[in-house]
């Protein structure tokens, strides 16, 4: 496995704090996020349904189970990437590699990463309505700076390519200069993004 | 980045002009091009193993099935 470190934000108190990046999970990774985080997701669903906060603001990963993901892992094209802090995981991201193309001219056709699922944990999910705060800033952003870096080691310049929850959208857009194409309806209308390498290079370039 | 082992591998003219012009085509090194088509295949195996179907879509939406050995 593979480990980097990178800064996350306490939020309680702005102090940046360092955390590992790890690449390389594997099946039983996975089992052990889905198993860490399903009891802080109860919690949550149980707050929401006591709350007056409509469902459509709810956290849209909120039904997510990691440990479903796991068989992906076995495939060549898959990467799985976690970030562990105060000895629990703090986000998780699975990628793949081979089964989607750019479609952004003019690298349309050509490999990218794509990002099939990213997510923080569920105590670091900032819901005010039900007094959560959220503990750590930037987790699911250097998540997304993995995908883009794993993108170039793999030779395909930084092009990265996700569909994203709407409440990500603007994230996306915004933090990651990422292009919106499509709705998906094959992906339950989900936004298709897309960063291309020029993007990319421009991201890289301007740094985290 | 997991360790890597080397092999030789045997083409024939038209096998490395194909990989040659895939290479040039998708701005990839050849190996990339190799490990790209592992990992497709794979992929469509594994998918096919647990009773998936694999099948093209022309622009009109007729699909045709693709047979993978």
């Amino acid at each position: 496995m593979s480990s980097e470190v990178v800064q996350l934000q306490r939020r309680l108190d702005g102090v940046f704090v360092e955390a590992a990046l790890l690449g390389g999970m594997v099946p039983n990774d996975f089992v052990l996020v889905g198993n860490e985080w399903s009891a802080e997701r109860s919690v949550v669903m149980q707050e929401l349904l006591q709350s007056t906060l409509p469902r459509q603001q709810w956290p849209q990963s909120l039904h997510w189970d990691w440990r479903r993901k796991a068989p992906e892992l076995r495939l060549l094209e898959a990467a799985g990437f976690g970030i562990v802090c105060e000895r629990q995981w703090q986000g998780v991201m699975l990628t793949k590699s081979a089964s989607y193309v750019a479609k952004l001219a003019p690298d349309k056709g050509k490999p990218l990463v794509y990002v099939d699922f990213l997510e923080v944990a569920p105590w670091n999910w900032a819901i005010p309505e039900v007094g959560g705060s959220g503990r750590f800033r930037s987790v699911g952003s250097s998540l997304l700076w993995r995908a883009v870096e794993q993108s170039e080691e793999e030779g395909f310049r930084g092009r990265v390519g996700l569909h994203s929850l709407p409440q990500s959208e603007v994230f996306y857009e915004r933090v990651f200069g990422m292009t919106p194409l499509n709705r998906d309806s094959a992906k339950q209308n989900l936004l298709y993004m897309e960063l291309s390498a020029d993007q990319a290079a421009k991201l890289l370039e301007k740094g985290k | 980045m997991a360790a890597k082992r080397t092999m030789t591998l045997n083409l024939t003219d038209a096998e490395m002009g194909a990989l040659e012009e895939l290479s040039e085509k998708k701005e990839l090194s050849k190996t990339a091009i190799l490990r790209q088509a592992l990992r497709l295949y794979q992929m469509v195996d594994a998918r096919i193993e647990r009773g998936d179907k694999f099948f093209f879509e022309d622009e009109t939406k007729a699909k045709a099935e693709v047979m993978v050995l």
